[in-house]
Parts: structure tokens; sequence; C-alpha cells
């Protein structure tokens, strides 16, 4: 007996240990591509009411269509989502004040305007459209935006959101269809914090703010919104369901049902979709070539509004002087990376902004592949060959290692081919992977222990730089590589002070210039992000930050 | 019998109190935390600060184990931290997949590895002897996710005889055909491991009884081959075969996890999967519990059949 309890101890503790090792070394699913996003919320879904159609034909009402998600639902209250799964099917169900277009300028959806905003930029008045109506028959008005938002500034609010709106004092009712909001400070930003789906206040009222992302009653089992879709159900592990939102405020939607099928990973949404399970999916670039096989279906790719970038930990000696870093981006062909390794599919980068935003820099310091002009920069920072032709100063040797996440082909690639790159200009690079758990614990703070890593902002609407790039941001933030530079500081103080985007674009060109010339990362790339989608799905379209964009316009052609 | 019985389920107590204390030591040990792997990085330090609170991930590790182990005793085993779900009722909802998957696999296993093993067994050293060796060593060799992926390239993909994966089709009504077919290739593959170990047990069980004296007896009588073979020899060839079953459960677990991914088929196993990534504490450590469980359970079903199935043992 007791030697039969021991083996089955050892046995247990065996197939934890297992599981644990096994986790290190597979391919991650869909949380490796979860970058540490610098998200805003999730926009809203709908449509602006122009009807363009992107395709020939006229669209007809009915039909199903399944789209594939790779990741579990968390919840479906867009006051507490976290998740790319949980949003796609939040911006079905519910509507927001105002959204993003595809050029990713604020339109509005439920407000029949953009904000009006005081003089002295503190109160945001928002007119709603009248004859918006929940689900349950409900209609949406004043009462339900400011119950929506009274929640976010409660102290009881459990969610990620309360930093969003910390400039926001109160949520007023003029009138049944207008709102105003009143700030404790100026916050050019401030508008396109609007994107969040509005809840229903009548049938949320009684629940206390401390129990609301735990109440399942409403947040998985029944959420009730605006938007052009009903949920109906999700069924753990399988699938949501939503149907046609029948007194949709901008029209019935065109398809009678859609269901969002759950998948292992992006290989079995690949599969699924091969066999016809399926009518839509995210399409990894990894997966480009497979794709463009298929017959029944087809590729829609625009620029992902996100960077690729290796970050120096200029913490450590090695990364601290500029014009080594300068010299790293010179000695990295980005371009022959596109290429390469992203198949020609994406832009280089120079500065860390989106080429699709408004606060785009029309000129900034670029540091082109340029070997030799590497060197001879690392030369004047007193770096020379040693004996095995690996550079060195004080008896140091140019020698670290390069860090990303397990399961993310690119990123080891690009790893790899860095280090060849760096190897030629005589800088030794180790480059390894590892357990996205492990990767986060290593170079998240407290720890910040690394050299350099692979990584991606995914970013948001607005360009507020402050959250990666100031120096408070060191000890606690986002700011894990210890960039330090008074004058972005200073700028990234007063960029949210500024209203006039003109203006504003101007103090941020400058953050922009002052990072460009510091190169605390080398900017890789802008990548393409690419959705796969049966061909018989017409009225799609792409949207850079949003995947379920404008679904209400999407028919099926049979 | 009944007192044997009741003695071992006490001892399952500490045996369990162990595997958990060394369980929670290995996961806490695992690099990545819940905090840091589900919130949005950009939320503010403050708030990931009190989210870290009220989950009590400050607390030292005993104090927290002590705390779990107080819930569990109370049948409480807490809300999952990446799905904000209460652990029992995620488990609840996914285990009849699992049952159902573990179920059909070793019925599988059973039907078709008994049989090769006694005639493996009846004609040692036979052709057929080798062929089913070999077969079962191959099936012994193959990973189970590999065999997975080329099941479903072969059958879903080429032929689209089976689906890719899940327990139904979507949207369609429910029927039977349509969930045997879902069913049909995780069981296969999940069947496949056990199918060979089993089979070489079966084999080797037989060749011991088969050259017993009471074998030689019943054939010196004049009884027919197959009755010697079946009615003598499989009863007691298949004693320490039932064991084995008792002890597969517990490696199921753990195959079905591999399986349950591959084949995007919700269970418990794919559940555990997903937690170890998202390091969700609470269901890592639920469904740990429930495999420990199911392993004691095993073992003490594997006693007893023994019992029944032999006569001579007794307790």
């Amino acid at each position: 007996m007791t030697k039969k309890s021991l083996l089955v101890l050892l046995g247990m503790v065996m197939a934890l240990m297992l599981v644990l090792a096994a986790c290190g070394g597979s391919d991650e699913p869909a949380s490796t591509d979860e970058d540490p996003d610098v998200e805003d919320p999730a926009e809203g879904e709908g449509e602006d009411g122009d009807g363009e159609e992107a395709a020939s034909g006229e669209p007809q009402q009915g039909g199903s269509i399944v789209l594939s998600t790779s990741g579990e639902p968390v919840t479906f209250n867009p006051l507490y989502s976290q998740d790319s799964a949980s949003a796609d099917v939040i911006d079905l169900v519910h509507a927001s004040l105002l959204q993003t277009d595809e050029e990713l300028n604020l339109i509005p959806y439920v407000a029949t305007d953009l904000p009006e905003i005081s003089e002295d930029g503190l109160e945001y008045t928002y007119t709603l459209n009248e004859g918006v109506l929940f689900h349950d028959g409900e209609e949406l008005t004043a009462e339900d935006v400011k119950f929506t938002h009274d929640i976010f500034i409660n102290p009881d609010y459990t969610g990620p959101r309360a930093g969003d709106f910390d400039t926001l004092e109160s949520v007023e009712v003029v009138d049944e269809y207008t709102v105003k909001f009143i700030l404790s400070e100026v916050d050019a930003s401030f508008d396109t914090r609007s994107g969040y789906g509005i809840l229903p206040k009548h049938i949320l009222e009684d629940v206390p703010v401390a129990d609301l992302e735990e109440h399942m009653e409403y947040n998985r089992n029944a959420p009730i919104g605006a938007g052009p879709f009903e949920f109906v159900e999700y069924v753990d592990g399988q699938y949501i369901e939503l149907v046609a939102h029948e007194e949709y405020f901008e029209g019935r939607p065109n398809l009678d049902k859609l269901t969002f099928r759950v998948a292992s990973d992006s290989n079995a949404e690949l599969l699924m979709f091969e066999t016809g399970d399926t009518d839509y999916m995210i399409l990894p670039a990894t997966e480009y070539a497979t794709a463009e096989t298929y017959d029944h279906g087809r590729i829609s790719s625009t620029l992902a509004l996100r960077y690729d970038y290796i970050g120096w930990n200029n913490d450590r000696p090695l990364f601290q002087d500029p014009k080594v870093r300068q010299a790293l981006t010179m000695a990295i062909d980005r371009q022959l990376i596109v290429d390469e390794i992203m198949d020609g599919k994406g832009e280089v980068a120079h500065v860390p902004a989106s080429p699709l935003s408004w606060a785009y820099p029309e000129s900034a310091p670029e540091f082109n592949y340029d070997p030799e002009g590497a060197k001879e920069l690392l030369a004047e920072a007193g770096w020379e060959p040693g004996a095995d032709g690996v550079l060195e100063k004080d008896g140091e040797r140019f020698s670290f290692e390069i860090l990303s996440n397990d399961g993310n082909v690119v990123r080891r690639d690009i790893g790899v081919i860095v280090q060849q790159m760096l190897g030629e200009i005589g800088i030794e690079v180790e480059a390894r992977q590892m357990e996205w758990g492990a990767f986060l614990d290593q170079i998240n703070p407290p720890n910040y222990d690394f050299d350099a890593v692979v990584l991606a902002w995914g970013l948001a609407t607005d360009p507020d730089p402050t959250a990666i790039w100031h120096s408070r941001e060191i000890e606690n933030g986002l700011n894990n590589i210890s960039y330090k530079n008074d004058r972005v500081d200073e700028l990234s103080d007063q960029n949210k002070k500024i209203i006039d985007q003109d203006e504003r674009a101007a103090v941020i060109a400058e953050i922009y210039e002052e990072i460009a010339n510091d190169q605390p990362y080398t900017f890789l790339y802008y990548p393409e992000q690419h959705v796969l989608l049966s061909n018989r799905v017409e009225g799609f379209t792409h949207h850079p930050r949003v995947n379920m964009y404008k679904v209400n316009e999407w028919y099926i052609t049979e | 019998m009944t007192s044997y019985i009741i003695r071992r389920l006490i001892m399952m107590i500490p045996i369990l109190i162990g595997i958990s204390i060394i369980s929670f030591a290995i996961m806490y040990a695992a690099p990545g935390k819940p905090a840091i792997m589900n919130l949005d990085p950009e939320i503010s330090p403050e708030v990931r600060e009190a989210q870290i609170e009220r989950l009590g991930l400050n607390d030292p590790i005993p104090v927290q184990y002590v705390r779990w182990l107080g819930n569990v005793a109370q049948g409480d085993f807490g809300t999952s931290y990446s799905r904000k779900m209460p652990v029992t009722e995620m488990i609840l909802d996914r285990l009849p997949n699992t049952l159902l998957l573990m179920a059909s696999s070793l019925f599988l296993a059973a039907i078709i590895a008994i049989p090769f093993g006694v005639i493996s067994a009846t004609r040692q050293y036979s052709l057929t002897d080798y062929g089913v060796t070999f077969g079962s060593f191959i099936g012994l060799a193959t990973p189970n996710f590999w065999l997975g992926i080329m099941l479903i390239m072969v059958f879903s993909v080429q032929l689209g005889w089976t689906p890719v994966g899940g327990v139904a089709t979507i949207g369609a009504d429910f029927s039977i055909i349509d969930r045997l077919k879902h069913l049909l290739l995780p069981a296969l593959v999940l069947a496949t491991a056990d199918m060979a170990g089993l089979t070489r047990y079966t084999r080797s069980s037989m060749l011991e009884v088969v050259n017993q004296d009471y074998i030689r007896t019943a054939r010196a009588k004049g009884f027919r081959e197959r009755r010697v073979i079946y009615k003598h020899g499989l009863r007691n060839g298949l004693i320490p075969v039932i064991t084995m079953f008792g002890l597969m459960l517990p490696t199921m677990i753990g195959g079905s996890a591999i399986v349950e991914s591959v084949f995007g088929w919700p269970g418990i196993g794919k559940l555990f999967i997903d937690a170890t990534f998202q390091r969700d504490y609470p269901v890592i450590m639920a469904i740990t519990m429930f495999g420990a469980l199911l392993t004691v359970i095993g073992n003490l079903i594997a006693d007893i059949l023994y019992a029944v199935l032999d006569p001579r043992i007794e307790y």
C-alpha cells in the first residue's frame, strides 16, 4: 500500500512537471500574439450611415456566417474586458458614443456628432441620436451614458480602465438626449475614450459597482446593448451565437446570424477555414502563403496600427551610449528583415508611431543600413576589435543576449538574423526564446533582467507617448528599457494639454525626433495584418484596429 | 472487504494532501505570475496592485496554501483568475466531454488490444505475434499530437469524412451520428498509446497463464482449444490487465490534455493547458486534484476488481 501511494504521488508530480515542461517547449497559442499592447478601448461597432459598399452586387438580407476566434472570451461587459476575443463580441453587441473609421478618424455613432468642447477645454457635450434601442426594446438615453461613465469613476470600480478616466470629474444629464462630461484638467485625448459600449441602466442599476465585474448574469449569460447584433448564447469552449438586432438604429444588419467558433490556435482555425467550416479568420503572417492557395477564400491586408522593435536595455552599460544604439540600428538591415521574414508585407519603421496616425511626423532622423558607418560610430564610442574579432572596450567584450517569446516564429527568425548581422561588425549576440510567462517575468518590473528584447506595440488611436517613453514609467510602467530623456519628459507632460491637433502634432513630432535620435529601440517595421474570408462574404471593410468592423454591412452571396 | 475499502478511503486523505502541497509548491515555483499574465499592461500600477491584493497573491505561499485548503474543505475551489468564473462550474461544464472521450477511448483500447494480446500470446513467435508486437511498438512510439494532426490532415482535410475539431457541428440539431463523427478521431488517438501498452500487457499475462498446469490439465481433458483459452485462461490472464485499467485513468488525463488541444475538444484537459499558460492557479490546482483523486480511486477500483476476479485474494 505505502509503496503504491508513493508511486501515485510520484506519478502526479511527474504529470504536473511534464505539463509545465511541455508549456515551455510547445508552440504557444493565441496568448503569444498578445503583445503588451498599449491599447485604448475597443472601439464601438456599427456604421456611419453613408453606406459605401466595397464589393459589387446588391447586399442581400439573410444567411449566417461562422467566424473563428482562437481565444476564449472572458466577459461581454465592455467596462471589464481585456482580451480581443471578448472585445470582438462586445463590439457587435454594444454601441458607443463615438467610434473610429478605417482611417482612424473619430466619427459619431450613438452620438449625433463629435462632442462640443467648451472654450476652457473642460466640458465635452454629446448629443445622442433619438430612437436608439437596446435589445430588450428600451431606449438608450443620456441616463445610460451617465450611468456607464459613473461606474468608471466610482472608487469601487475594479476594472482596468480607471486610469482612462482619472481626469473625469462628473457626468451630467442635460436632457434626455444630451450629456455633458466635466473634466478636472485639460485632456486632449479625452474624446478618444468615447468608444466604450454603453450599458443599460435599467438592467444594471441595482448591481453594486464592486460586484459588477463578477456579475455573470449580465457579463456572460445575457449581455444587452444597443449594437447591431443580439447575444443568444455562449457555450464554454465551443461557440458564441449572435443574431441580428431587428430594431438596430442604423437599420437591420444584413446577416441573420453570426457564430464565433472557439478554436485551439491559428493552425486549427486555418484547417476549419480550409474545410469550409468557418468563413472568417485573422490570418497570421506565417500562414499567408498557405492561405493564398485557397480557391474559396480571399485575403484582405492593411497596415496594422502597431510597430515591431528591438528594445535595448538602456540600464545596461553596453547600451547606455546613444552612439552605440545608433550603430546597432545601422548594422541591422531592416529592409531585408521585411523582405525575407515578413515576405515583404510591411514597411521599415523609424519612429514610435504608425504612418496611419495623424501624429506621424513628416520627417525624423533615420538610421539606414550602413555597416561601415556603424563600425565608425562604434570606434568613436571606444569599441575596438579584439584578438578574436569581437569588439572590446576596457577589457569588456561586446557580447549580449537577445530575447523573445517562445512559439513566435517571426521573432525567433529576427533574433537569428540580427545575431548574424551584428556578428559581421564584431558584436557577439546570442538569440534566445522563453516561455511567455517566464519571459514577461524577466523583462517586466521589478526584474528588467534582459539585454535586448524583440517585441511589438499595438498603438492606441491617441498618440500620447507618455506611457512608454516618460521616465516616471520606468519604475513600474511600460518603460522597461529605462529610457530617460528630460526633453521627452517635458514635452510628454505638455502634449495632452494642447487641444488643437496641429499644435499637438508639432509637439509630438519633436518627441519622436528626440527618441529617433536616441534609438532606445531599433524600430524594425510596421507590419501588415491580414484577414482571410470566404468568397461568399461581401461588404467587408478592413479596419486596422477593429476586427469586427461594420459587420452589419456584411452580406452573403450564394 | 468493507473495512478494507474504508481503510483505503481514509488513507486517501493524507495522500491527496501530500499531492496538493507538492503541486502547489511546483506551480508557484514556475515563473510568470497571474497578475502580469492576465492584466492589460497599460493599466496603472495601482490598479494592478489592488488586483494582486484582492487575489491574496502577496501573502506568503504557506498562507495561501492553507487558505486554499480551507476553502477546498468546504467544497470551494475558488474563482478562475483569467475567466472570472467559479472553478467548480468550469470543470463541471467540461467534465462530461472529457469523460465521454476517456470512456470511448478506454473502450476502443480494450476491444482492440485484448483480442490482439490474446492472439499474440496463443501464437507466440508466429508471424502474427511479430506483427502485433511491431504494431504495438509503433503505437507506443507515436506521439499523440503528431498522430492527431496526421489523422486530421488525412480524414478531415483530404477526405472530408470527419470534422476538424469540436464536439458537434455548430448550429446543427443534436444527432448521434454527428457526435460520433466528432468523437472518432480524438478517441482513437487517445486510445493508441494505451492500446499498445495493453496489447503487450495482455500478451505477457496470457503467456504466463497458458503455461500453467491447470491449462495443460484442461487441454489434456480434451477441451477444445478455444474453450481452454477463453474460459480458463482469459479470466486469470485478465486480472493483471484490469489493474492496468485502473492505472491508465490518470495517464489518460495527461494524454487527453494534448489530444483535446489538438482536436479543439472542450474538455478539462484543454482547460488545464489553457490555465497553465495563463497561470490560473485555482484552475490548475482543481484539475490536478481531480487527476490525483482519479488516480487514487483508479487504484482502489483495480484492487477491488482484483478481489472480485480472483477469489483467492483476501483482505
